[in-house]
């Protein structure tokens, strides 16, 4: 691709209007030093001589730079230094002038844009390794990128709002994460950013604006049939769309992410922990055991959080009370209460039986409130509140909640799941089926993460198993011999010990295995999951790219690696078979 | 009229004349070519490039291309006079003045095609 338009375009006019300037240096120039060359010198031997071209360009040179080295080659003549004060002054103030419109001419916004737009798209061809497109960069967005980064995955930004995009520079990621500060929803810009490049894996829109996110989906999957979509949505018809896209298309909505993780709370105690420990929450302990109480339940704010909580919460048989201040028709009137929630409201619907609360209205300082007030009538509520500003943060965990939904994190969390570990969402689907012995399976993987990971920090890997992600397994198949999981999972050092990691599920063509078990063939192409701590990723990463190192925890003993060893290994193979003949 | 056409036209032709009376002579006579007259050439030719700046049609890419060529040539020429007279100190030969003259030929060649093509394209949105 070539130098984005715009760059030729204002690259022209920025030509055309130096040429004014350079004219004028051109001018006082040449007829300085034509002048120089005319004047006749100071007497030597009875005859004047003028200056030479050259030595006249050379005081030109000099002179009008302001350096003034002096009467070179030979002490001037009146005549001349009469010309010198004119060439001098004349010259300075071309100068100037000329610099003035040279800096102003860099200063116009038009071609300080085309040129941030046009270094972009270089550096986003220059990117190698795999990386997103992020259509967004607010709270929900700058939570992704940190996310991402933590991973080591590239991303490339694109958002509406300067300021975010020149902070971007000044937040220490661990990768190389570029900006560009333009509208995500035309087509060029999408472009620049690379969504036909083979290596741009995904584009997650994200931005305020419904409209734009659909535009951006649906301009990227025109120009990419291939790459993943992930953005958000509130309005059903625009849902409609999206999922008609064709190729892999995610929307995610925090409020119905968020309920399905309460409901899922509600029989499986330890999984919202699993969870929010996954996605490294602070102060998150794996073991910590959240169980929201069955029983009465207030919700005040029945917007879009409190439509999807009541929803799950009736699901799973608790009754409700409402206090909303709009009417609404479809609900029943005698656990709707129609008002804005303050104590009076709070006492009608009875808050003294109650044992959860919901406050989730999208005024944080409301929440708030509701929180206080309920307390004052029943201390022992389980309460659930709504965060929807980040810079709240501080007012909120002194607010002693149990469980504080951020939308934005959800969506982020959400999303950075989707991008980095797509298999997670087969494996949760899994254990919360409503089967018998899945509870206690999903303990069993809590213990297990426990023992191996504890307090360091996980890290969820997601792996292919193709001959570009993992040599040494692919030759190893090639040879036709069996390639076992469990071999994978022994510390290369020492084949005793196993790695810190515990292995969540295989996708092998269009089936999924679940806690696969350690006699596993790996069969190339399969795809894997697996949680572990940094250094247990590095060194499984080494097994299935190192022959040498999978060859030892396969076999136990180690491959001779020069030439020497390997002839001196067959002399002693064929030793050992004479004797044994 | 327009001036800025007149304008145009005076120093691609006036380029183009100088550097034919600079190259006019034989070609090893030193009397035969004048340094001013070298000077006052290049001087023209930067100037009719100049004006061929920021010009985005094709002929005016063409056309800054011969320039830059014809500039390009005589400064080579200029430097290797300075070179001769100033700087190497063997001054002036009939063999130096020969080089020096075959690169403002060359230039002038440049400076034929840009009057060419000044003419045709003028001829042609004539007719």
């Amino acid at each position: 691709m070539a130098a984005p338009v715009d760059l030729s375009r204002v690259t022209f006019i920025v030509m055309r209007d130096m040429r004014r300037p350079m004219m004028a240096l051109l001018l006082v120039y040449s007829i300085s030093i034509l002048g120089m060359t005319l004047i006749p010198g100071i007497e030597k031997d009875g005859k004047t001589e003028a200056m030479s071209i050259f030595h006249a360009f050379y005081f030109m040179t000099y002179t009008a730079t302001t350096t003034g080295f002096g009467e070179i080659p030979n002490p001037f003549s009146d005549a001349q230094r009469f010309w010198a004060i004119i060439c001098l002054y004349t010259s300075v103030i071309t100068w100037v002038y000329a610099i003035g419109v040279i800096v102003h001419l860099l200063q116009n916004p038009f071609f300080i844009h085309a040129l941030a737009e046009w270094k972009f798209s270089r550096n986003v061809r220059s990117i190698q390794t795999p990386y997103f497109i992020l259509c967004g960069f607010g709270d929900t967005g700058s939570v992704l990128a940190r996310g991402l980064s933590d991973y080591g995955w590239a991303c490339v930004i694109i958002d509406e709002n300067e300021e975010r995009i020149k902070a971007l520079q000044l937040r220490n990621y661990k990768v190389p994460m570029m900006g560009l500060y333009a509208d995500a929803s035309v087509p060029k810009h999408l472009l620049e950013a690379g969504v036909k490049r083979k290596n741009c894996k995904a584009i997650v829109a994200i931005t305020n604006n419904e409209e734009i996110n659909l535009k951006i989906s649906t301009t990227a999957r025109v120009l990419n049939p291939n790459i993943i979509i992930i953005t958000m949505s509130k309005v059903e018809v625009v849902e409609d769309t999206l999922a008609n896209l064709g190729g892999e298309v995610h929307i995610v909505d925090p409020f119905k992410t968020f309920a399905k993780v309460l409901a899922a709370a509600i029989h499986n105690p330890g999984f919202f922990a699993l969870n929010r420990w996954l996605v490294r929450e602070k102060k998150e302990r794996i073991n910590y055991h959240i169980n929201p109480p069955l029983g009465k339940w207030v919700i005040c704010g029945y917007g879009r959080m409190g439509y999807e909580i009541n929803r799950v919460l009736a699901k799973h048989g608790v009754t409700t009370t409402i206090i909303d201040p709009h009417v609404c028709e479809s609900e029943e009137s005698n656990h709707y209460i129609v008002g804005r929630t303050t104590s009076k409201t709070l006492v009608q619907a009875k808050i003294e039986e109650a044992v959860g609360i919901l406050a989730g209205t999208n005024d944080d300082g409301h929440n708030l409130g509701v929180l206080l007030n309920a307390r004052y009538f029943n201390p022992n509520l389980f309460t659930i509140v709504r965060q929807n500003r980040h810079e709240n943060e501080v007012a909120f965990e002194a607010g002693k909640t149990d469980i504080i939904m951020q939308p934005t994190l959800v969506t982020a969390r959400k999303i950075l799941f989707l991008l980095i570990a797509p298999l997670l969402k087969p494996f949760f689907f899994y254990l919360l089926e409503d089967k018998v012995g899945r509870a206690d399976e999903m303990q069993n993987v809590i213990e297990s993460l426990k023992t191996t990971i504890g307090d360091k920090t996980p890290y969820l890997t997601t792996i292919n198993f193709t001959r570009e992600h993992s040599k040494a397994v692919i030759q190893w198949l090639d040879k036709g011999e069996d390639v076992f999981l469990g071999d994978l999972l022994k510390h290369p050092d020492n084949r005793n010990n196993l790695l810190e990691l515990v292995v969540f599920i295989i996708k092998s063509k269009n089936e999924f295995i679940v806690l696969p078990k350690e006699d596993y063939k790996i069969k190339e192409g399969d795809q894997i999951l697996f949680c572990g701590t940094r250094r247990a990723q590095c060194l499984f990463n080494a097994i299935i790219n190192n022959e040498y190192k999978l060859f030892y925890t396969q076999t136990g003993s180690f491959m001779p690696r020069s030439w020497v060893a390997q002839w001196l290994a067959q002399i002693m193979d064929y030793f050992s078979d004479r004797k044994l003949n | 009229m327009n001036l800025e056409k007149v304008i145009f036209g005076f120093f691609i032709v006036l380029a183009l004349t100088l550097n034919f009376g600079f190259f006019l002579g034989e070609m090893d006579e030193i009397e035969h070519h004048n340094v001013l007259e070298l000077f006052i050439v290049i001087v023209v030719n930067l100037i009719a490039t100049i004006l061929k700046l920021g010009d985005r049609s094709q002929i005016g890419a063409v056309l800054l291309a011969t320039s830059l060529v014809a500039d390009l040539q005589l400064i080579m020429a200029a430097i290797y006079w300075t070179f001769a007279v100033h700087i190497t100190g063997t001054g002036l030969t009939p063999g130096l003045m020969a080089s020096i003259v075959s690169l403002s030929g060359g230039a002038l060649l440049a400076n034929i095609i840009s009057t060419v093509i000044l003419v045709s394209e003028t001829l042609m949105s004539r007719l």
